[in-house]
């Protein structure tokens, strides 16, 4: 009983020291996984519980890449299971009405969308084109490279690419 | 060894952004990327900012969503150069930039020229001699003139959208300001708000040529635009520029509504007039050079107008002959 308590709290120290060390590269790395800073911060929370209430410490070397693991295993979980819920809402009737008589859902920035639209064609036309497929479609590389005709390689470069791209842009135009 | 420039640190964080997105990643990709992170402050504060653009990119409204998968999901690019102007490039289009506009103006013999207009809020169907079907959009001036040579439009003000009956031996030009549109067996839109001008095909293919010309200018060349391509002709810069749209948005207006991509406010308003009862003013100048995209109902201009302040910074006054858009900034200081 005595020393289960002693390891307890030596993985609780552990786990407080990862927190303060890594949480916000974890937050990070989620983040670019799930799309979503809230889903990402809720998967964290479940990734230190998990390694929280593990009872196989001593079987683990580096807690700091197992915490990465789960919360990777989480995230894929996540996405599998928001890809359910896409299928099925997919599958729903439509609705067409977007309330295009107002602007509102504009105010994300107009000049932004034009700056983008710029930055955008001055990009090679594989490369703009895989970028809105992916960053703004959402689709998988899988999917944009088979559209494409193209290797998943050459796919995730020219997102990379067209990525750095347009928020270098965004950057200059934020300058005041 | 670190890497010290941003421009670098931008590129890096983004390659590790795709590989880690990749669902293939190792747990060892993941470790390396976290070795990279703390190597330098900068370098997850950079690959946060990636992040968060890529958020606020997936949350776009669907206008503007469409918009640019419509815009950059083409197998072929548009193609954004200007063709020199050789006589290898365009013959035809050298004989009609000189001698057959100058011939049209003289009013050949044997020319007739009909003017067609639209009322404020009225589109219109006009079927022309040679059975070109043209839909001519609200509050728009058109002259026609047709010789056994040419058949030439001119287009004063506002919008039309034509429907070319194609004769190879009697080619079919639309004039809106500085531009010239060639048919080549096409359906096509223009619209002209003063001297700016957008063009867009819907079939088949046009040429444009920009027949401006300063003291001591070399002519400007011409362009060969297919269908699902944008031209906008800014006057200011005397420059085109090539995009992209379906042909259902680039005739949107025959259904009660105005499609804009990237215009200045001023043209919004302009082409909103053609259609509104009650015109639309800008006040202050500084308003007309905010960018708008979106569609506007025809029908519901006012409901529009409600909703615009909370996307560009101004005020909007209605009276009952008019609408006054001006500055908020300005509004509060009188």
């Amino acid at each position: 009983m005595a020393m289960s308590t002693v390891t307890l709290t030596v993985h609780v120290d552990e786990i407080e020291r990862l927190f303060r060390e890594h949480n916000r590269a974890l937050v990070a790395f989620l983040q670019c996984r799930l799309s979503s800073l809230s889903d990402a911060q809720e998967v964290a929370q479940e990734a230190y519980l998990r390694v929280l209430t593990m009872d196989n410490r001593e079987e683990v070397g580096s807690l700091r890449s197992y915490l990465f693991k789960v919360a990777g295993n989480l995230a894929i979980d996540r996405l599998r299971k928001r890809k359910v819920r896409s299928d099925f809402a997919a599958a729903q009737p439509g609705d067409e009405a977007e309330g295009e008589t107002t602007p509102v859902h504009h105010a994300i920035a107009v000049e932004q969308v034009a700056g983008l639209r710029n930055a955008l064609r001055e990009l090679p036309a594989k490369a703009s084109q895989a970028f809105v497929m992916h960053v703004i479609e959402g689709r998988d590389f899988a999917v944009v490279a088979q559209t494409m005709n193209l290797s998943e390689r050459m796919v995730r470069y020219h997102v990379a690419n067209a990525l750095a791209h347009c928020r270098a842009w965004m950057d200059e135009k934020e300058m005041p | 060894m670190a890497k010290t420039n941003p421009d670098d640190i931008l590129h890096v964080a983004a390659d590790w952004w795709v590989r880690l997105r990749a669902p293939d990643a190792t747990d060892e990709t993941v470790d390396q990327w976290l070795t990279w992170t703390l190597e330098d402050p900068r370098h997850l504060a950079t690959f946060e900012r990636i992040n968060e653009f890529a958020a606020s990119l997936r949350s776009l409204d669907t206008v503007t969503h469409r918009s640019l998968v419509r815009a950059f999901m083409r197998p072929a690019a548009p193609s954004r150069r200007w063709l020199p102007w050789t006589a290898a490039a365009s013959l035809a289009a050298m004989v009609l930039g000189s001698a057959g506009y100058m011939g049209w103006a003289h009013f050949a013999p044997g020319t007739t020229t009909q003017v067609y207009n639209s009322a404020i809020a009225q589109n219109r169907d006009i079927t022309l001699p040679d059975g070109t079907q043209v839909a001519l959009g609200a509050s728009s001036t058109m002259t026609a003139q047709f010789s056994r040579q040419q058949r030439r439009i001119e287009l004063r003000n506002g919008e039309a959208f034509f429907q070319v009956v194609h004769e190879p031996s009697r080619p079919f030009v639309v004039g809106a300001g500085a531009i010239s549109v060639r048919d080549i067996g096409t359906a096509f839109d223009v619209r002209r708000t003063g001297e700016r001008v957008t063009i867009a095909v819907t079939q088949g293919r046009v040429e444009i040529a920009d027949l401006s010309q300063r003291p001591g200018e070399a002519r400007r060349g011409s362009l060969q635009v297919s269908a699902g391509q944008l031209v906008s002709y800014d006057p200011a810069m005397s420059s085109m520029t090539v995009g992209s749209i379906a042909p259902e948005q680039a005739t949107a207006w025959r259904n009660d509504r105005l499609e804009f991509i990237d215009e200045p406010l001023s043209v919004v308003v302009a082409n909103l007039n053609r259609y509104s009862n009650r015109p639309l003013y800008i006040a202050d100048s500084d308003l007309d050079k905010l960018s708008y995209t979106g569609s506007i109902r025809t029908d519901a201009i006012d409901g529009w107008l409600g909703a615009l302040p909370q996307v560009f910074p101004l005020r909007v006054n209605k009276a009952a002959d008019q609408v006054i858009l001006s500055d908020a900034k300005n509004a509060v200081r009188r």
